[in-house]
C-alpha cells in the first residue's frame, strides 16, 4: 500500500549505526497508564529545559549513545519510497557533537544566543508505547517551536513530529534516540541553533 | 550622473552605499540584468545518477527540471507544461521516465519531448491540426558542466562556461576534483535567512577579517584550532577570473605532510598528486596555502575545513558547496550541500560528513553567527539612515588607492590570479566591481517561444 508515512530509520544515516534499535510493541498504551504518565511528563520537563535553554542539565537527560537525527525532508511523490534527502541531515548527533554545541552556548562568544532567542516549546499529540524491553518506553510528540529575537524582526516557527526512545537507568529516565520529522522542506528560521 | 551611476560609482571606490544590501530597485535591477544571465550552479550530475532521476532546483522564479534521461544525458528543462503553464513536475527530486501534467494530462518524457495528449484527434485535430513532433518543455537557454557541476544560464549569448569560469577553475578542482571520480553531492538543506543575498558570497570571497571575531567560540570550544587571529592573517586571498577566495597559511612540510595536516588519509592524498597539475600541487606543496572559503560569482561559494569531530587532536576535513538563492532584498534562500570525493573511503565520508554539520549548514556552529550578523545588517540597511552612508570596503589600499602591502610573486603563490597575503577586501571588491558591470549594462529583450501555432494574419 501507498502511505504518505514513512517512518525515520537510524540505520540510514552514515552516523546511525550506533543507535538503539528498539521498536514500539502493540498499540499506544491507555493514557492512565502509569508509563504513558510518567513519559508524558518526561517531555514536559524537558520542554522546560529547553525554553529556558537550560542546556547543561539537558545534556543530563541523554544517553552515552543517544542519536538524535533530523533528516532534511523533500517532497516527493506519492509512492516514492522516501520523503527524506538521501545520506544527509539537519541534525545526525551523538552525545559528544551535542555536547560541543552545548559548550558553544555556554561561552560568551555565541553571537547568535547572545541576546537569547525567545524560545516557547508547544508539545502535544503525546501518545506513549510499550517495547519488548521493561526498560525501554518509545514516545511520540508533536513540536511547535516559537523563536522570537530582537524587537524588529519577525518571530520564526518551526513544526515537527518526535519520536523518542526512553531508557531506564541509574539516573532515572533518559533519552536514547530521538527521531525529528520536521514538516518543512525548506526551514523557515535563520538557523538551527535550537533544540527541538 | 543618475543615482544608479552615483551607486556603482561608489562601490567601485570601495565605498559601499548601505542600502544596496536592502533595496527593492537595485533587487529588480539584479535580477534582470545579472540573475537574467549569469550562470548558476543548479545540481551536480552525482544528484542523478541513474536514468529517469531528477531534481527539481529554481533560479530565483524559475523552476528547472533537472533530469537524467534514457540516453543518459544530462537535461535542464523549464517546469511549466506548454499547454496552460501548470507545473509538470511538483516533485522536488526522484525518478521517472514522463512527467505527467496534472492539470490536463498532457505528458513529457524524462528529455522532455511531448509525447502524450489526452483527446489529440478530438480537441486538435491529431497530428496534422497540431503536431507533437519537435514540443518540448523549454530547455535552459544555456547548460554547461565543469566536473559534473551543472550550470545553467537564463541567457542564450551566455559565455560559455569555460571560458566564464576562467582561471577560477583552477581553483574548483581543489573542491571538487581530488581524484578521477571527482565528488557526490549530498543535500541539499535549504533554509531562508532575512539577509541580501550578497552580504554571504562577498564573506565568502575574502573575508578573513571576520573569523576570530565572529568564530570565536568554536575555537574555545575546541571545535577548529586553525581561526585564532594570527593564523588567519598569514593566510592569503587570490582573485582569479571570475572568481576568489580565502587560503590558510600551512605549516612547513611537504605537500603530502601538509595535507596530512588537514586531515586526508594518504590514500587520498595520493590520488589528488596524481588528479591536480603541478602548479595546483605546488600551491599547497610550495607555497604553503590550503585552501578555504570561496566564492565565484555572482552567487556560489565553496568552503574548505578541518575541524575536530570527535574527543580526540584529529582534524576531519569537509567540503560544502552553497548556493545563495535571492528570494528579495532582504531574503535569501541558502542551498547548501555537502560534497566529498567519490573515492574517499566509506569511514573519511561518514567523519567529513560529521565535520560538515557541526561547522556548516543549517546547523553548523560557524555559520550560525555568520547569518545573525548578515540579518541585522541586512535589516538596518532598509532605512534612510542607510542611504546616506557609505561603508567601508577598502581594507588592503592606502588613501590614494595604492596596495598596503604588495601582490604575492609567481614564487610565492603557484596559482593564477591575483593574490595577497594578509586582511584585505580585493574579492569583496572585485565581486562587487563585477556586480556593478552587470547592472549598468541594459538587457536585450530575449525572444519569445510559441508552441504548435503558426502564426495566421488576421483579416481587416
Ligand atoms: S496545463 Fe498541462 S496539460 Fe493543461
Ligand atoms: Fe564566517
Amino acid at each position: 500500500m501507498t502511505s504518505a508515512y514513512i517512518p525515520i530509520d537510524s540505520r540510514r544515516s552514515p552516523l546511525g549505526g550506533h543507535a538503539s534499535a528498539t521498536e514500539r510493541a502493540g498499540r499506544s498504551l491507555p493514557f492512565a497508564d502509569e508509563r504513558h504518565l510518567l513519559a508524558h511528563q518526561w517531555v514536559v520537563d524537558e520542554a522546560y529545559l529547553l525554553d529556558q535553554q537550560d542546556y547543561e542539565s539537558w545534556l543530563d537527560l541523554l544517553t552515552e549513545d543517544i542519536h538524535y537525527y533530523m533528516p532534511i525532508k523533500v517532497t516527493t511523490a506519492l509512492g516514492a519510497g522516501f520523503d527524506t534527502a538521501p545520506g544527509m541531515a539537519h541534525f545526525d548527533e551523538n552525545k559528544y557533537s551535542l555536547s560541543r554545541r552545548v559548550a558553544r552556548f555556554a561561552t560568551e562568544h555565541a553571537w547568535t544566543e547572545d541576546p537569547p532567542s525567545r524560545l516557547r516549546h508547544f508539545v502535544t499529540n503525546i501518545r506513549t508505547f510499550a517495547t519488548d524491553d521493561a526498560d525501554e518506553l518509545v514516545v511520540d510528540s508533536a513540536v511547535l517551536l516559537f523563536r522570537s529575537r530582537g524587537d524588529v524582526r519577525e518571530h520564526a516557527l518551526i513544526s515537527a513530529g518526535r519520536e523518542d526512545l526512553l531508557r531506564r537507568t541509574d539516573d532515572g529516565w533518559l533519552l536514547a534516540r530521538r527521531h525529528i520529522a520536521i514538516d518543512e522542506s525548506v526551514i523557515r528560521m535563520q538557523n538551527l541553533a535550537i533544540f527541538l | 550622473m543618475s543615482e544608479l551611476e552615483l551607486t556603482l560609482d561608489d562601490v567601485r571606490r570601495g565605498m559601499i552605499p548601505a542600502h544596496i544590501y536592502n533595496d527593492r530597485e537595485i533587487f529588480e535591477l539584479e535580477k534582470e540584468r545579472l540573475f537574467g544571465r549569469s550562470w548558476q550552479f543548479v545540481a551536480h550530475e552525482s544528484e542523478v545518477p541513474q536514468s529517469g532521476d531528477y531534481v527539481v532546483r529554481r533560479v530565483l522564479e524559475d523552476s528547472f527540471i533537472i533530469s537524467r534521461d534514457d540516453q543518459g544525458e544530462v537535461r535542464a528543462m523549464f517546469n511549466m507544461c506548454l499547454h496552460r503553464g501548470m507545473q509538470v513536475c511538483r516533485a522536488e527530486m526522484g525518478n521517472a521516465t514522463h512527467f505527467r501534467c496534472p492539470y490536463h494530462g498532457w505528458s513529457y518524457r524524462n528529455d522532455g519531448r511531448l509525447v502524450g495528449l489526452p483527446f489529440h484527434r478530438e480537441a486538435y485535430g491529431g497530428e496534422a491540426g497540431f503536431s507533437r513532433k519537435g514540443q518540448t518543455l523549454l530547455p535552459s537557454p544555456s547548460l554547461g558542466t565543469y566536473n559534473g557541476m551543472i550550470f545553467i544560464s537564463l541567457d542564450p549569448e551566455a559565455p560559455p562556461l569555460d571560458e566564464f569560469l576562467g582561471d577560477f577553475a583552477f581553483y574548483l578542482d581543489y573542491y571538487t576534483k581530488q581524484s578521477p571520480s571527482g565528488i557526490e553531492l549530498r543535500g541539499p538543506q535549504r533554509w531562508r535567512i532575512k539577509a541580501n543575498w550578497k552580504i554571504g558570497a562577498e564573506n565568502f570571497a575574502g573575508d578573513m577579517y571576520h573569523t576570530p571575531q565572529t568564530h570565536m567560540s568554536v575555537v574555545e570550544i575546541g571545535l577548529f584550532r586553525e581561526p585564532k587571529a594570527e593564523r588567519r592573517k598569514d593566510g592569503s586571498t587570490y582573485w582569479a577570473g571570475k572568481g576568489g577566495g580565502t587560503t590558510y597559511k600551512l605549516p612547513e612540510g611537504t605537500f603530502e605532510e601538509r595535507l596530512r595536516y588537514v586531515g586526508y588519509p594518504d590514500a587520498m592524498i595520493d590520488r589528488m598528486r596524481a588528479t591536480w597539475s603541478a602548479d595546483q600541487c605546488a600551491v599547497v606543496g610550495d607555497s604553503g596555502f590550503m585552501i578555504s572559503a570561496a566564492s565565484l560569482f555572482p552567487n556560489l561559494s565553496f568552503v574548505h575545513n578541518w575541524p575536530r569531530v570527535e574527543d580526540s587532536d584529529d582534524v576531519l576535513p569537509f567540503i560544502s558547496i552553497r548556493s545563495w538563492q535571492p528570494i528579495s532584498e532582504n531574503e535569501t534562500e541558502v542551498v547548501s550541500w555537502f560534497a566529498v570525493d567519490k573515492e574517499a573511503p566509506e569511514d573519511f565520508k561518514a567523519k567529513s560528513y560529521k565535520a560538515y554539520l557541526m561547522c556548516f549548514g543549517s546547523t553548523g556552529m560557524f555559520e550560525q553567527d555568520d547569518v545573525e550578523n548578515w540579518v541585522s545588517l541586512t535589516s538596518t540597511a532598509a532605512g534612510s539612515m542607510a542611504r546616506r552612508l557609505r561603508l567601508n570596503s577598502r581594507m588592503g589600499m592606502l588613501a590614494d588607492g595604492s596596495a598596503v602591502v604588495e601582490p604575492l610573486s609567481g614564487d610565492e603563490f603557484a596559482g593564477p590570479g591575483v593574490a595577497h597575503v594578509g586582511y584585505g577586501e580585493y574579492n569583496q571588491r572585485h565581486l562587487l566591481d563585477e556586480w556593478a558591470n552587470h547592472l549598468e549594462r541594459p538587457v536585450t529583450k530575449s525572444a519569445g517561444v510559441e508552441f504548435g501555432a503558426t502564426k495566421v494574419e488576421v483579416g481587416s
